[in-house]
């Protein structure tokens, strides 16, 4: 399966600053200080479980 | 509005405490952030603090060396007093147990009881916070991540030191002193205000990727798949057993949108390198050369300044390899000298928070 990390990303960027461009910029920073490109990832990226699981530990977060 | 600093080199810290009441003198303090040397008894040192300003929320930390206006000193005690219009509001928790594992859950609690609202809905540009975190504790990632992850406003800080015994730092709230332990402060400022991040380094071109690391001992063991010390030493085409003489002017940085987060490598054991920072397995890492860090901070202030239209205060946590750097190339007092015409305090530190945890920089909580 390919494309859900990249999927996860934009829903936590889109979520955390609601359009808020320099909100956006500090969210993408965050994702990287835990070891997460969000540029790296395209919809035909690999579903990496070890990057999910992190992904998903940020969107329990936000709950 | 007012914010007023004072600084004391008096020897015990009853004369000290009384200096800085002296200096402080006639105006009606709201909140008073301290830093101290840790020379001076840290038990005692807070409750001192806390007691003479009995009315005001009180709190600080130990250090590696102090700042104030226009002076980087040792052995003393700085202080920044704010009036109830500088800060119309604020609010101190104590993170505990730092090493049994980081919870945060029960300061934001907390600070949503106090401010009737919870921090994940707050506006970021009407609250601000302070994180002040025991130094030697190695959890400041887990931290500042778990801070990040539960809300959209700004936690900027230091971590505490001891003036590199690397035995024991503490943080003061409440009279008390805490190690192991963190301090969440938030604030509503009565003022806009700003953040620097500065650090003086730029890239050499030289990528370095972790390829594999232990990332709870924050330890380096392959580079770009080779022993991480080789492949450092390398990318600096000098032997390994240099390499550990570069560390302070070439550490590694991950660069976001050309800005470097540095990660300022310890030391080299069996080929693995450790960090006083946090480093992640495929985390894409570039060599950093220093530059002039006393041009560097003037054009990060000329900006903050500009962007507020003036600086009413400057609460300064900056790296002490950067200090120890100013000290080496006699710089120390071009770079207080920096900061004379601004109301300013800070400490030398053992980490700076800024999003994330980073090193050999310089993070600042500015107000207007």
């Amino acid at each position: 399966m390919a494309g859900k990390i990249k999927q996860m990303i934009d829903t936590i960027i889109s979520q955390r600053s609601k359009d808020n461009p320099m909100l956006a910029g500090v969210i993408k920073t965050k994702l990287m200080l835990k070891g997460i490109d969000p540029n790296k990832f395209t919809p035909q990226s690999d579903d990496d479980p070890a990057i999910i699981a992190k992904l998903e530990a940020v969107i329990k977060e936000l709950k | 509005m007012s914010i007023k600093i004072a600084g004391s080199t008096k020897g015990t810290i009853e004369e000290a405490v009384q200096d800085i009441k002296t200096q402080l003198g006639g105006l009606e303090t709201r909140m008073l952030l301290f830093f101290a040397s840790s020379s001076h008894a840290p038990e005692a040192i807070s409750a001192q603090m806390q007691e003479a300003f009995a009315g005001a929320t009180v709190f600080g930390c130990s250090t590696a060396g102090e700042i104030i206006s226009g002076r980087m000193l040792n052995g003393s005690v700085v202080a920044m007093a704010f009036d109830g219009k500088s800060i119309k509001d604020v609010k101190v928790e104590v993170v505990e147990r730092l090493k049994e594992g980081v919870s945060v859950e029960g300061a934001f609690s907390s600070f949503e009881k106090h401010f009737g609202e919870p921090v994940s809905v707050m506006d970021h540009d009407k609250y601000v916070g302070i994180v002040l975190v025991d130094g030697l504790s190695g959890s400041e990632e887990t931290l500042i991540d778990k801070v990040g992850d539960l809300t959209n406003v700004t936690f900027i800080g230091g971590s505490a030191g001891d003036d590199l015994k690397f035995e024991a730092t503490h943080v003061y709230a409440d009279g008390r002193s805490y190690s192991d332990a963190a301090l969440l402060v938030l604030l509503k400022p009565g003022t806009r205000f700003t953040f620097i991040k500065t650090q003086s380094f730029c890239d050499r071109g030289k990528r370095l990727v972790v390829s594999k690391a232990n990332e709870e001992t924050r330890e380096v063991i392959e580079f770009n798949g080779k022993p991480a010390a080789d492949a450092y030493a390398e990318a600096l085409g000098i032997p390994v057993g240099e390499a550990p003489e570069r560390f302070m002017h070439n550490p590694v940085g991950l660069i976001i949108e050309g800005e470097p987060y540095v990660r300022s490598p310890q030391r080299i054991k069996e080929g693995r390198m450790a960090f006083y920072c946090g480093v992640t397995e495929g985390m894409e890492l570039s060599l950093l050369e220093s530059t002039d860090i006393v041009a560097d901070t003037a054009q990060a202030l000329a900006k903050a300044k500009a962007e507020l239209g003036g600086i009413s205060g400057v609460i300064n946590f900056n790296c002490i390899l950067r200090t120890l750097e100013l000290n080496q190339k006699k710089l120390t007092e071009q770079y207080g000298a920096l900061f004379a015409d601004v109301p300013t305090i800070g400490f030398s530190t053992y980490g700076e928070q800024y999003i994330g945890h980073i090193n050999q920089t310089a993070t600042m909580l500015v107000f207007k």
